[in-house]
C-alpha cells in the first residue's frame, strides 16, 4: 500500500469534481485509480489492474443528492470474484467498537467467517456485521460514522481460491 | 415555517403525495424506502432517497428506530408518517420528540390518549360525546332482560373476556334475550374460560360516520366536514364520500361539535378523524374510535372543502398559522372515493401483484386519481394492495355517482386482478344510487348475488 490517505484521496476527488475533467486515472507506487463523472464508465485495460486500496466513491456531499454514481466505481474496479459484504439496514458505519480504538479490520488483514468488520448503529444500537467469508480485506467502501443504506456496499473480500 | 427538510416514512401514493405537497411549500424531501420501493414514483421526485431495509415492512417501514436515525442522518427537521405503518405508534411520535424531529402528527400523549379504546371512551365520555348504550357486567339473564327494557331492543350480549363474535347474541325481545343469555355465557366461557356478559345496544342499520379535524395544538380545532364510509366489507372501507347526506342537518352540527369537542378536550394537534356509528333508525350518533393520523379517505374531505390537508399538516407541524377559518370551511358539491385494489373479487379477493402492463386511468373534470402506479410498476407482494384511490366530485350526489360511474368506465388495467368491475356493479346499483347504504349493506346485500351474476 501507498503512504496515500483517505484524506488525500478525498482532496482528490473534490479537485476532480471540481474539474471539468469527465474521467481520470491515477498510478502511484501500488495506488491505482480510476473515478469517472459518467455511471457506466470502466477503466481501460491499461488500468485495469488496479491494487483497489482506497474507497473511490465520490466525496461524499451534505446536499441532498444519491451517491449514485458510486456504484459504478465500486463494482466497476473489483475483480468479479471478490465479495462484497453489504449493510444489513440503514444505520451508521463503524469501523472499530469505540471512537480512537483501532479498526476492525485493515487492508489486507486475513479474515474468518466470523470475524467482525464493523459496526452499524441505529439509535444507539450497534449491530456486529461478519465477513461470512474466509479471504482477504481488499477495500473499504464507507468513511468511518458515514451514514449507510440497505444493500450499500461496505467492504471487498478477496476469498480464498 | 420553521422546517426545512422532511423525511418521508412511507410508500405508495400518500409518501408522492406527501413529497409533492412539501416540495410545493419549498421544503426538501426524503424518502425512507424499502428496497422494494426504490424506483417508485415517490423515490423519484423526492430530493433524495435512502434505503431502509429489505422489502418486508418489519424490517423497513416499521421500524421506529430505523425511521428515526434515518430522518437525524440526512438531516431532517421533521418526519411525515403518512397512514398505515408506524403513523400512529406513540412510540415514534415520542422518539421524534426525543431526538428534536418535528413529527408531522399529534404529540405522543394524544396518540396515547386516544389509541386505547377503553382510555378513548373515558375522554369521550368527559367531553360529553355519546356512546352506545351498555351495561356493567350482568349475573343474570333476569338482569339482563331489565337492563334491556331500560334502554330498549334490539341489543347484544358481548363476552366481557374477548371479541371476535364469541358470546355474541342479538335479541329482539325479552324473550329472545333470556333464551340467548345462558347460550351466550356458555360460548363466552367455553372460548375465553370466563362466561361474564354485558348487554349493548344493537345497531340494525348502522352507518360509519366520521369527521375530519385540524387540532391546533392548542384547544382550536378546526373541522372539514363528514364522510360517510359505510361502504365497508370486513371492516375495511372500500367507497368513501362527503358529505354524509343521510343525515339530517341538525344531527351533522351536533356531529360536528362533538368531534370538536373531543379533540380540543386534549389540545389535539394536527390532522385527526372521529370515528362515529350513525344509528339511521333512531337518528343518534355513538362515539366509536380517533384515528390520529391523515387518513386514505382525506381527498374527499379535500372536495368538498377545497383546502389540502397535507398541506395544512406540513403548515401547523412547522408552526405556521392555517389561513383558513373555521368560517370560510363549508362544502361544496359532493365527492366520492372508490379504493381501486389490486384484489380478485372473484377468489375470495385474494390480493393480486404483478407487473401493470396496461394503466388507462380516467381523466376529465371533476377527476382526480390519486396514485403512485404508472405502466410498468411492479405491485409488490409485500404491502397493502391499494393501487390508487379514484375521486369525483360534482354538484351534487346523483353528478357525483355518474361522475363515478364513467370513470370506473373508463379505467383500464390489465397485468393483475382488480376490483374495478366490482366497483362498477357497485356504483350501478339502485340502492347505491337511492343511498340507501348501512355497513352490511357489501357483504350481506351486494356481494351474495355479485358471484351469482358473474357466473
Amino acid at each position: 500500500m501507498s503512504d496515500v490517505t483517505a484524506k488525500d484521496i478525498e482532496a482528490l476527488l473534490q479537485t476532480f469534481e471540481a474539474s471539468d475533467w469527465s474521467e481520470m486515472k491515477l498510478k502511484i507506487d501500488g495506488l491505482d485509480l480510476f473515478i469517472s463523472k459518467s455511471p457506466g464508465a470502466r477503466p481501460s485495460p491499461a488500468a485495469g489492474e488496479m491494487a483497489a486500496s482506497a474507497p473511490v466513491a465520490p466525496a461524499s456531499a451534505p446536499a441532498p443528492v444519491v451517491a449514485a454514481g458510486s456504484a459504478a466505481l465500486k463494482h466497476g474496479a473489483a475483480p468479479d470474484h471478490w465479495i462484497a459484504v453489504r449493510a444489513p439496514n440503514l444505520g451508521t458505519f463503524y469501523r472499530s467498537p469505540k471512537p480512537g480504538a483501532p479498526p476492525y479490520v485493515e487492508l489486507g488483514q486475513r479474515i474468518e467467517p466470523m470475524t467482525e468488520l464493523c459496526l452499524i448503529e441505529v439509535m444507539k444500537l450497534f449491530t456486529s456485521v461478519f465477513a461470512g467469508v474466509t479471504g482477504v480485506v481488499r477495500q473499504v467502501m464507507v468513511e468511518d460514522s458515514e451514514l449507510v443504506e440497505f444493500d450499500q456496499v461496505l467492504f471487498l473480500i478477496e476469498p480464498d481460491a | 415555517m420553521r422546517l426545512r427538510r422532511v423525511l418521508v416514512a412511507n410508500r405508495g401514493e400518500i409518501a408522492l403525495r406527501v413529497v409533492r405537497a412539501a416540495k410545493a411549500l419549498g421544503l426538501e424531501t426524503v424518502l425512507a424506502a424499502s428496497a422494494a420501493d426504490r424506483e417508485s414514483m415517490a423515490a423519484r421526485e423526492a430530493d433524495r432517497v435512502v434505503t431502509l431495509g429489505p422489502a418486508p415492512a418489519r424490517s423497513s417501514y416499521l421500524n421506529a428506530e430505523l425511521v428515526v436515525h434515518a430522518a437525524k442522518a440526512t438531516g431532517c427537521d421533521a418526519l411525515h408518517p403518512g397512514y398505515g405503518f408506524l403513523s400512529e405508534r406513540a412510540s415514534l411520535a415520542r422518539l421524534c420528540e426525543q431526538h428534536g424531529v418535528t413529527f408531522i402528527g399529534p404529540s405522543s400523549e394524544s396518540i396515547e390518549a386516544v389509541g386505547d379504546k377503553l382510555a378513548a371512551r373515558r375522554l369521550a365520555k368527559a367531553a360529553g360525546v355519546a356512546m352506545t348504550p351498555g351495561s356493567a357486567k350482568l349475573e343474570s339473564a333476569a338482569a339482563a332482560v331489565a337492563f334491556a327494557s331500560q334502554i330498549g331492543f334490539p341489543v347484544v350480549t358481548k363476552a366481557s373476556a374477548g371479541g371476535g363474535g364469541r358470546g355474541m347474541v342479538v335479541a329482539r325481545d325479552a324473550k329472545a334475550l333470556a333464551e340467548g343469555f345462558e347460550r351466550a355465557s356458555v360460548e363466552a366461557k367455553e372460548a375465553f374460560g370466563d362466561g361474564t356478559l354485558y348487554l349493548e345496544r344493537y345497531v340494525e342499520r348502522a352507518r360509519h360516520i366520521e369527521v375530519q379535524a385540524l387540532g391546533l395544538g392548542d384547544g382550536r380545532v378546526l373541522h372539514f366536514g363528514e364522510r360517510d364510509c359505510s361502504m365497508q366489507r370486513r371492516y375495511q372501507k372500500m367507497i368513501e364520500e362527503a358529505p354524509a347526506s343521510a343525515m339530517p342537518n341538525a344531527t351533522r352540527a351536533r356531529l360536528h361539535e362533538a368531534a370538536v369537542d373531543l379533540l380540543g378536550s386534549i389540545r389535539y394537534r394536527n390532522a385527526g378523524t372521529v370515528e362515529f356509528l350513525y344509528d339511521v333508525d333512531r337518528d343518534v350518533f355513538y362515539f366509536m374510535e380517533v384515528n390520529a393520523r391523515i387518513q386514505v379517505e382525506h381527498p374527499v374531505s379535500e372536495m368538498i372543502s377545497g383546502v389540502d390537508l397535507v398541506r395544512l399538516q406540513l403548515e401547523v407541524a412547522g408552526g405556521v398559522a392555517p389561513r383558513v377559518e373555521q368560517r370560510d370551511i363549508f362544502p361544496h358539491g359532493h365527492a366520492i372515493e372508490a379504493r381501486i385494489l389490486a384484489e380478485d373479487p372473484r377468489r375470495g379477493f385474494l390480493p393480486s401483484p404483478g407487473r401493470i402492463t396496461r394503466w388507462r386511468p380516467p381523466h376529465g373534470e371533476g377527476v382526480r386519481l390519486d396514485t403512485a402506479i404508472e405502466e410498468g410498476t411492479m405491485v409488490s407482494p409485500y404491502y397493502d394492495s391499494m393501487i390508487a384511490k379514484l375521486i369525483v366530485h360534482a354538484h351534487d350526489r346523483p353528478g357525483a355517482v355518474a361522475r363515478l360511474r364513467d370513470a370506473l368506465d373508463a379505467f383500464e388495467v390489465a397485468g393483475v386482478s382488480t376490483n374495478i368491475g366490482l366497483l362498477r356493479a357497485v356504483a350501478s346499483h339502485a340502492d347505491f344510487l337511492a343511498n340507501k347504504l348501512d355497513t352490511r349493506w357489501l357483504e350481506t346485500v351486494f356481494l351474495p348475488h355479485y358471484g351469482q351474476q358473474e357466473g
